[in-house]
């Protein structure tokens, strides 16, 4: 008892979370989720939240520049490497009532299900975002959402003892703790401003071609390994056996966060993002389902034009093959605005 | 199965339970099943050997018993150490001596190697076993009867596999007079198994990673200060490691009802070299004193057969870590140092007191000594050994390898340390009101939970010897 009090007032109260370092995963999810909960406080009830990992690549500044015509602001509460597991934990407190948004974007790879080698349940990464936002009760239910047993129990013994997953962190502001104090401190304040004005980079992969019969790629000079690892692992993946396991794991996650809002005003709308920079022939993957369309048939779920953003396949809008770059951003971001806002309708004072 | 692994606390719980819920008689038998089922989990096949020497010795101590010449006494006593030091030797020196006998005869390294594999544990359960043959030799301990508590004895699984080595007569009086643990013994039970756990995850592992890094590329790491960093967290990590997986021992068995003897006494906090014997691996030190130096004369003979005997007992007793040349070398260390300590003490006793004003700088010395002979003992071999001590004696100043927290580790052990020599708080907390109890408890899992290395089940050191 006295161990999990102990954990419990450390790490289950602001007085250690408020310290964590800003660039681990658990730090940049708790500063963005803040983000927007001042954002919350600083704006009316025409925001839009927009979820996804680093492909949902868009300014927010760029989107609200046509704010004036649709009345809509948009906020970014994507986190990279995360996944909709993460998401339902960070709406979870971001709008407790279900009812802070208009509407609840999330920016998906695709609308169909393809399974690729890796298992979404036993991705633990999700553990170290969504530490902070768990509960003791959350932590059968989350453990059991991993496949892998050893997987299982230490997100069990994590959700019951956070300090487990803490800490590196810990050890690592013992070491210096004012060094860390400071930096926490310029992150509050810098933060939104750092975010809202980013400028992702200008680099591109323009020239890019890829024979897909012969299945390899041409890349033009100067494009550094980083960006040559992408394409290859990603765009160039190898089609891998299609079992259901990435169906399911939207229908549970996506399921609950649906579920969360199946009496609230607020739309939530699925956009598929640009795929890459080439488009990948179709015939590559036979993908055996579709969750995202099937959420569609409930009433307040909304899917936008699955090519409503094709003309972006391109490799001089593409930093990496993942990524948009900065010309792909500022063509992304509203023409994105647009679509949504023309979804939703003009904007009217609920 | 490591001790500091959940499936080993899921077997501890299990034998627990059981040893409980079973009526007395069939008790032993449950722990002995257990303590097989425990050596299996490592190789099954190795049981067999365990079960020949302690056939053997049973045999040798029944035999002992009923034979009253002292001529087939002795032939008893001689077939009986023939058998276990044939066996350690076997497994653990044979190797080293084919290498050895192959460079000396200019013949390959591997002219005589074999695939053997070293058998868990047999270092000391050989000795326990040897230690109880030789006291019934010398009339000093009863035959067991009954060969099921003898093989009881042998594979007991808290200290089967890294000891500390139990003589006979501590383990028969609890085994043969058993009580149920007493609410103190529980308690300190379950503190010393929670502080055994927090000393092996907490602190050895954390300073297992620093050593490890270092000594895995010792010419990659090169400066004095790194040298040093890197010796000082092996250091900590072996005393730490070892005195953990002891005091896990020490405390699974107090919940059976058993009671071992200490085994470390803050050892870093010695005096001296001879005090820091007295406070390391005091079973093996005692084993060593009672049935090597003391049978080969100890200190009776004069001022040279004195510091022979210590040179050949600490040669030995490295040698029984490890067959290498590095552990005679540090065994040898060891000698020359507790020689020359005698040389300069003269027939003077040590002088341990904490009130003498120049105890900090001894201690310090000693501690120092004894990092540099840690080197021997981690070094993969002797170029490795020599290259660390001109690293640790050379002109390049290097840099720290612990970070700031590592530092912290230390300083709460070195206060913790101080305040159990001083006061003896382990003793009083688990005599403690439950609420002070209960506190000292958590505060030890807390440090658990924020210093434990959860993501690397790294090995006890010991578990190799």
């Amino acid at each position: 008892m006295g161990l999990f009090g102990l954990d419990a007032l450390l790490f289950r109260t602001p007085l250690y979370p408020s310290y964590l370092e800003p660039d681990s995963s658990t730090g940049q999810f708790e500063l963005i989720l803040h983000r927007e909960q001042a954002a919350q406080a600083a704006n009316g009830d025409n925001l839009i939240a927009t979820l996804g990992n680093s492909r949902f690549a868009y300014a927010p500044r760029l989107a609200n520049e046509l704010t004036p015509q649709t009345g809509y602001v948009f906020r970014h509460a994507g986190v990279a490497g995360s996944d909709v597991r993460t998401w339902y934990y960070m709406l979870r407190d971001l709008d407790p009532a279900a009812e802070r948004y208009r509407a609840i974007v999330f920016g998906v790879d695709d609308f169909a299900d393809e399974d690729g080698l890796f298992n979404p349940n036993d991705d633990i990464r999700s553990l170290h975002y969504v530490i902070a936002r768990l509960r003791w009760s959350d932590a059968w239910d989350f453990a059991r959402s991993f496949d892998g047993r050893q997987l299982q129990w230490e997100a069990f013994r994590s959700a019951l003892l956070k300090g487990l997953v803490y800490q590196a962190d810990v050890r690592a502001f013992l070491s210096d703790p004012l060094k860390r104090i400071r930096y926490v401190q310029l992150c509050r304040q810098g933060y939104e401003s750092w975010t809202y004005d980013y400028l992702e980079t200008d680099r591109s992969l323009a020239g890019m071609e890829i024979d897909w019969s012969a299945w390899s790629v041409k890349f033009p000079p100067g494009v550094d390994q980083d960006q040559r690892d992408t394409v290859r692992n990603y765009l160039m993946r190898k089609a891998a056996p299609q079992v259901g396991r990435l169906a399911g794991y939207r229908r549970l996650w996506f399921g609950r966060i649906l579920e969360r809002y199946a009496r609230s005003r607020t739309r939530i709308i699925f956009v598929r993002l640009a795929r890459g920079p080439i488009r990948r022939p179709d015939n590559i993957i036979r993908t055996t389902s579709a969750s995202i369309r099937e959420f569609a048939t409930r009433p307040n779920v909304l899917l936008c034009d699955e090519h409503a953003f094709d003309a972006l396949e391109r490799p001089e809008l593409f930093k990496d093959g993942l990524h948009l770059n900065r010309a792909g951003i500022a063509r992304f971001s509203p023409m994105l605005a647009e679509k949504i806002s023309g979804m939703l309708g003009p904007w009217a004072k609920r | 199965m490591l001790f500091n692994t959940t499936q080993f606390f899921i077997f501890l719980g299990v034998v627990l339970a059981l040893f409980y819920a079973a009526p007395r008689a069939w008790r032993r038998y449950i722990l002995l099943v257990a303590s097989y089922w425990f050596y299996g989990t490592w190789n099954p096949k190795f049981i067999a050997l365990l079960l020949t020497l302690t056939a053997i010795d049973y045999t040798a101590g029944r035999w002992l018993e009923k034979i009253s010449e002292p001529r087939r006494r002795k032939a008893v006593l001689i077939l009986s150490l023939c058998a276990n030091f044939g066996f350690l030797g076997f497994f653990k020196y044979y190797n080293f001596l084919g290498r050895n006998l192959a460079w000396l005869l200019g013949r390959p390294e591997n002219a005589f190697w074999m695939d053997i594999v070293l058998p868990l544990g047999i270092s000391f359960h050989t000795f326990q076993s040897i230690s109880y043959v030789v006291d019934v030799y010398r009339g000093q301990q009863k035959a067991i009867r009954s060969p099921i508590d003898y093989a009881l004895f042998i594979c007991f699984f808290p200290q089967l596999v890294a000891g500390p080595i139990v003589r006979a007569r501590y383990f028969f009086h609890d085994l043969l007079d058993w009580h149920a643990p007493s609410t103190d013994d529980v308690s300190r039970g379950l503190l010393l198994m929670t502080l055994g756990l927090t000393k092996k995850m907490a602190f050895a592992d954390q300073f297992a990673r620093i050593a490890n890094g270092y000594f895995s590329n010792v010419a990659g790491n090169p400066g004095i200060l790194t040298a040093w960093s890197g010796v000082f967290a092996f250091g900590l990590q072996i005393y730490f490691d070892f005195s953990g997986y002891t005091d896990m021992a020490i405390g699974m068995a107090l919940l059976l009802g058993f009671h071992f003897p200490v085994n470390f006494r803050r050892p870093y906090l010695a005096s001296s070299i001879t005090d820091f014997w007295r406070r390391w691996h005091i079973s093996l030190s005692s084993w060593l004193r009672d049935y090597l130096y003391i049978p080969l004369g100890g200190n009776r003979h004069g001022r040279w057969k004195t510091y022979r005997n210590l040179m050949l007992t600490m040669l030995l007793g490295g040698l029984w870590h490890g067959a290498s040349w590095n552990f005679m070398i540090w065994g040898g260390y060891q000698g020359v140092l507790l020689s020359v300590e005698r040389l300069v003490r003269g027939d003077r006793p040590a002088q341990d007191g904490w009130e003498d004003w120049l105890y900090p700088v001894r201690a310090l010395a000693t501690f120092g000594l004894a990092l540099i002979g840690w080197v021997f003992f981690r070094a993969a071999n002797l170029t490795e050994s020599m290259a660390v001590l001109r690293q640790m004696f050379g002109r390049t100043p290097g840099h720290l390898l612990l970070e700031p927290w590592h530092w912290g580790l230390a300083a709460v052990s070195l206060v913790v340390a101080l305040g159990e020599e001083k006061s003896e708080w382990l003793e009083r907390l688990a005599k403690a009101p439950v609420l002070a109890y209960a506190s000292g408890l958590a505060a030890m899992f807390f440090f658990l939970e924020m210093f434990g290395a959860f993501d690397a089940a790294i090995p006890f050191i010991y578990f190799q010897f």
